[in-house]
This record gives C-alpha cells, structure tokens and sequence, in this order.
C-alpha cells in the first residue's frame, strides 16, 4: 500500500515532496533507499539524479533547495550505497559528518566554558550531531548519523578509525541522553532539574542506532519502546520503533501496525516500505 | 520552494493588503488596545464571546486569507500545555463568519516530528470538522529565505513557511503560561512555532543559540500584520511550558499589538512585563509597555489578574504590584 502511493508521489524533477509539492532532501533519501529495496530501479535512479544535483561544494546536503547550508539530511544521503550515489560524492558525505558535532564539543565552545568556569555537564562528555551547523547536539540527528556511519564500517575497506571512533562517541552520546524513563526524547533527560518524559519515534531512533551495543541500560529501553509499540498510534513512531527493535532482535513476531495506522508523508511511506523490505532481507540500514 | 525572490513576492504582495487588516478607522499611531473578556471553561459560549472579541476590534478580513496559529507542543493527558481546540475552532468559525476567503491552521512543533498524530491526541480532530483539510504542518511547508527588517539576533535570515508569510492576517493563538526562561510564553514567543523544524530541527536549537528573546523579537517583526488571541482560560504555571501545572485564570486576552497583548498578559499573570527580555526588545520603549499607554477593554486588569507560580529561577520576574 505504502509502495503504491509513494511511487505516485514523486516529482517531475525526480525528487520526493513530505505530502504534495516541491522536492526535499529528506523524502528522496528514503524513497530513493525503498525504490532500489523493491527493484524500483528507474525511479531510483532519477531520485538519485536529484539527490546529486542537490549536493553542496562542502560535501553535505540541504534540507532543500531554498536552503544554503548542508545539514541533517547529509547522514540519510550516506545511507545510499556508493556505487550507486557515486563514490567520491559518497565519500564525501562521509567526512561531512567525520567534520560536524554540535557546537557545545567544540574546541572554541569549550574553551570558553573553560574560561567561564564552567565545567561540561556530564551529557556533553561525547560529540553527536546537530541538526544544523553552529547548534547543539540532540538525539535525531545523531541516530541518523550513527545509522549511516554504522553502514560504512559494514562496507568492505570502508572502515576506519575515525569511523570507529565516532561511532563509540555517537553512543555515549545517545546512553548519556537517555531519559530516566529507559526511553529517549528529542535528547533533554530534564528542564532545570525536572525529569523529562520520553517519546516512541526518538526512542526507536536511538535503538536502531544502538544496534550491537552491550550497554546494560538498552535492555530497558527495549521494555520501553515494547510498551509504546503497543500504546502509540503515530506511523512515524511505529517505523522507527518497529527499526530499533528490529535491530536487538525484539520487535513481537509478526508485528504489523493496526488498521486505521495513517501514513501520510513520504518518509512514512518509505520507511513502511522498507520494513516491508528489510524483512525479505533487503535492509538498507544495515547487514542483517 | 521559495527563494529570496520567492519571498521578495510574498513580502510585496503582503504589504498591499496591510491596511486592509488594520482595524477600520484607527491611524496607524494609535495607542493598542487590549480586550480581556472572562471565559470560564471551554464551552460552546466560547463561539459567541470570541465573535464579539474579534468584532470589537473591528478587523476587516473580507476576501483576506487568515493563518491561525495554536501552541501545540506536546500532550499530556490532562495538561494545560496547547491551546484548547474549542478556542482554535471558535476563531476558525468566527474569522470564516467575519467573510475571510481561507482560514487555515498551521503551527510547527518544536519537539514531535510527527503534528498530526500530535494534534489528534491534543483533540483537534475531534473538534475542529475537515481539521486536516484545513490545517498545515509549519514544520514541512515550502518555505522562503527572510531577512526581517529589524534584526535583533545574530541571525542574519530565517527560513519561514510560505503559508504564513502570504497570509493577509496571523493570528497568534498562544496558552498563558510561564516559562522556565523567559518568565513568560505568550503570543509573541508563540511565533517560534512558525520556524520550521524540516529545516531548523526538532528542537529549533539554533534560535536558543542566537538568544532566544532576541529570536522572538526578530520574528515579531517578520510577521507585521498579526493579532494576538491567549488562551488564559486554563493556563499553565510554574515550570512552564511543558512540566507547569494548571492554573484557572478564566480569562481571553487579545489585541491587534501582540507586545501590547503579552504585556497585559503578564500584568494579569503578576509578572513584570518589563522584565520580559523580549518585550523589551521588541517594544523599543518602555513607555509602551506601560499600563496606561494601553487601551483596555473589556474586564479591568484589576478584577481578573491571579498570581502565577514561579519557579526560583524565574521569581525575579514577579510583579511587585499589580
């Protein structure tokens, strides 16, 4: 179902809308990712066109074409293989996000902190991602990079030690920023000293990009995100939870979200699509 | 999606119906006035009261497109946290009465990606008939490159979404609630909803780096033709916006100024607008956030204001009379 409606989504241009409109980094990323799991080739490959011709001279990508600056979007481009996107330009996209942590791990931040007297909070002790350039780190962005990071070190003479590296900072980063609830929020554990609630569609995030580790605190959060499997009626929040717990093994057998489950924008579209996929073993996020 | 010409056409196109909006007969150096009006639960009186609030006002919108915007943040049962739907859908059949061409809602939630899901568990589809029909999700619309013509962070642009910069009239559709940084969240902050996550991210971080009264500011003079309608009828105090508690104020504050309106606002939560950081900015004088440079209507400050709690980080905002 999802699949149809997400073919007849795509733009002229090659690109995908969230709904209706005009081409986004994020929607042709994952539809882009579905097409080539569901042997969509062509449509793949003129949303590969777009992604391409969206390509900034630092390596990363926009949101969309209004928009000057690379950002978030870059780690969702990473995750489309290289000899389809173009090794240089995967490559690239690469060592955008080796270059990019929030603003609070940056030397002149911290320097400055120093100087202030201020010592970093334990939170900051690991870097993750920032949504845009010159702001914080928070939970999404960092899920979505640890993900495509994840993948190069899959890929055969990908793997390095700044990749290895980032990847064991990335998730501390996440188990720092974990509420005390076992779940995960948009990356705030609490508002001056009160302790913040969790979400289902971060908490999902987190899990699948914590796929593999042995931390003790992830098998609470997988009771956490069972619990809102079965609470939550968001579609956006069932594909990320059913992916993280897909990732440790823990998603219910035969899991399907219930009738009546609305996917209304393209990454839902897509991202249903490619649970659908990954479960004929076509998983573009990792090597099941 | 829009660029800097794109904007460039929806600025000009804005600024032919502006004195369209404007109250009739009132010079463009009027002193504001703010109505508050006692509205105590969220009934079907509300249609009636918000008409007439509206009304008094004299808003002309015949023919004109009006974007409302709520505050919906997230849900928790049985929290004051959004707007009521009730008020929002009042305001929707009112401006449509008043012979409005389009009334839309649109907001961007700055925390959950996924705004309808977030606006079905806060009750909008419930009460507002056709709600996704009629509403836009800030967060993904197509949007355009801004540069505000008073800026006061040290952001130099903004992306904001079409659907709102075209609108003959924003309606900023705030909750009275406190704010665990800025003392207090009311029509002006209320904008930050329009700044698109798609773009700036779930939260929008990059306006707290920039100086979150300084942003505030900023977007107050993007949006030139607005009113300010505050839900004050529960509102929420103590460690506001999002863990506060309930506080029965029974009020609705609302104006043509959104400074004039938040500044009564604070006098009716005992909050000293003066030492709101954005007030001050965005008022450029404090000569107009005084009292008696506002013309209130309706119900008397006096007879509706009710302390809010503070929390400690906030206390020195308190109003020390009223």
């Amino acid at each position: 179902m999802s699949l149809d409606r997400l073919t007849q989504k795509q733009n002229a241009d090659g690109g995908w809308p969230y709904r209706r409109g005009s081409s986004w980094t994020e929607p042709t990323a994952y539809s882009v990712l579905a097409m080539l799991a569901v042997g969509e080739s062509e449509r793949a490959r003129r949303g590969l066109r777009w992604l391409r011709s969206m390509r900034r001279a630092d390596g990363g990508w926009p949101v969309c074409a209004a928009v000057d600056e690379s950002g978030w979007t870059t780690a969702l481009v990473a995750l489309v293989p290289p000899e389809l996107l173009g090794s240089d330009v995967h490559r690239g996209a690469v060592e955008w996000l080796l270059g990019t942590t929030g603003e609070e791990s940056t030397l002149v931040y911290r320097l400055r902190q120093y100087l202030a007297g201020n010592a970093p909070p334990p939170d900051q002790s690991a870097p993750g991602w920032p949504w845009v350039p010159r702001a914080a780190a928070w939970v999404g962005p960092t899920a979505l990079a640890l993900l495509a990071l994840d993948r190069e070190q899959e890929r055969p003479g990908s793997s390095t030690k700044e990749v290895a590296m980032r990847l064991a900072e990335g998730r501390t980063f996440l188990l720092n920023r974990m509420c005390r609830c076992g779940g995960w929020n948009h990356g705030s554990v609490n508002a001056l000293g009160y302790p913040a609630d969790a979400y289902p569609e971060t908490t999902g995030m987190a899990l699948a990009a914590l796929r593999g580790s042995s931390a003790e605190q992830v098998q609470r959060s997988l009771a956490v995100a069972r619990q809102f499997l079965a609470d939550c009626r968001s579609a956006d929040a069932l594909n990320w939870l059913r992916l993280g717990l897909n990732a440790h093994g823990a998603l219910p057998d035969g899991f399907a979200p219930a009738d009546g489950i609305q996917f209304r924008t393209v990454p839902e579209m897509a991202i249903d699509t490619l649970i659908s996929a990954a479960g004929q073993g076509r998983n573009p996020f990792w090597i099941s | 999606m829009g660029t800097i010409a794109g904007a460039a056409a929806v600025s000009s196109a804005c600024r032919s119906s502006r004195e369209a909006v404007r109250p009739r007969g009132l010079p463009a150096s009027a002193p504001a006035t703010v109505t508050i009006v006692r509205a105590a639960a969220y009934d079907q009186s509300l249609y009636a009261t918000v008409r007439r609030v509206l009304e008094s006002h004299r808003l002309n919108v015949r023919g004109r497109s009006v974007v409302l915007k709520p505050n919906l943040v997230e849900f928790e049962p049985g929290s004051s946290i959004n707007t009521n739907p009730l008020l929002v859908h009042a305001a929707f059949e009112a401006f449509r009465g008043m012979g409005a061409a389009s009334v839309r809602i649109a907001e961007g939630p700055g925390h959950r990606r996924d705004t309808l899901d977030l606006a079905d568990a806060a009750g909008y589809f419930k009460i507002v008939p056709g709600f996704e029909d009629n509403f836009v999700d800030l967060n993904v619309d197509e949007a355009s490159r801004v540069y505000p013509r008073r800026q006061f962070s040290r952001l130099e642009k903004f992306y904001l979404p079409n659907t709102v910069l075209g609108a003959d009239l924003l309606v900023s559709m705030a909750k009275m609630k406190t704010h665990h940084w800025t003392g207090a969240t009311l029509s002006m902050k209320n904008l930050f909803g329009v700044v698109p996550s798609g773009i700036y991210g779930w939260p929008k971080n990059v306006l707290h780096w920039a100086g979150i009264n300084e942003c505030i500011a900023d977007l107050h003079a993007a949006f030139p033709r607005q009113f300010a309608m505050v839900d004050g009828i529960i509102g929420m105090q103590g460690n506001g916006p999002i863990q506060g508690t309930a506080k029965n104020a029974g009020v609705l504050v609302a104006g043509s100024d959104p400074v004039a309106v938040d500044a009564t606002c604070c006098r009716v939560m005992h909050i000293d607008p003066l030492r709101v950081g954005y007030l001050r900015i965005a008022a450029g004088t404090d000569d107009r956030l005084d009292g008696r440079n506002i013309i209130q209507a309706g119900e008397p400050i006096e007879t509706v204001a009710t302390p809010f709690e503070l929390i400690p980080q906030t206390r020195s905002y308190r109003l020390e009379k009223s």
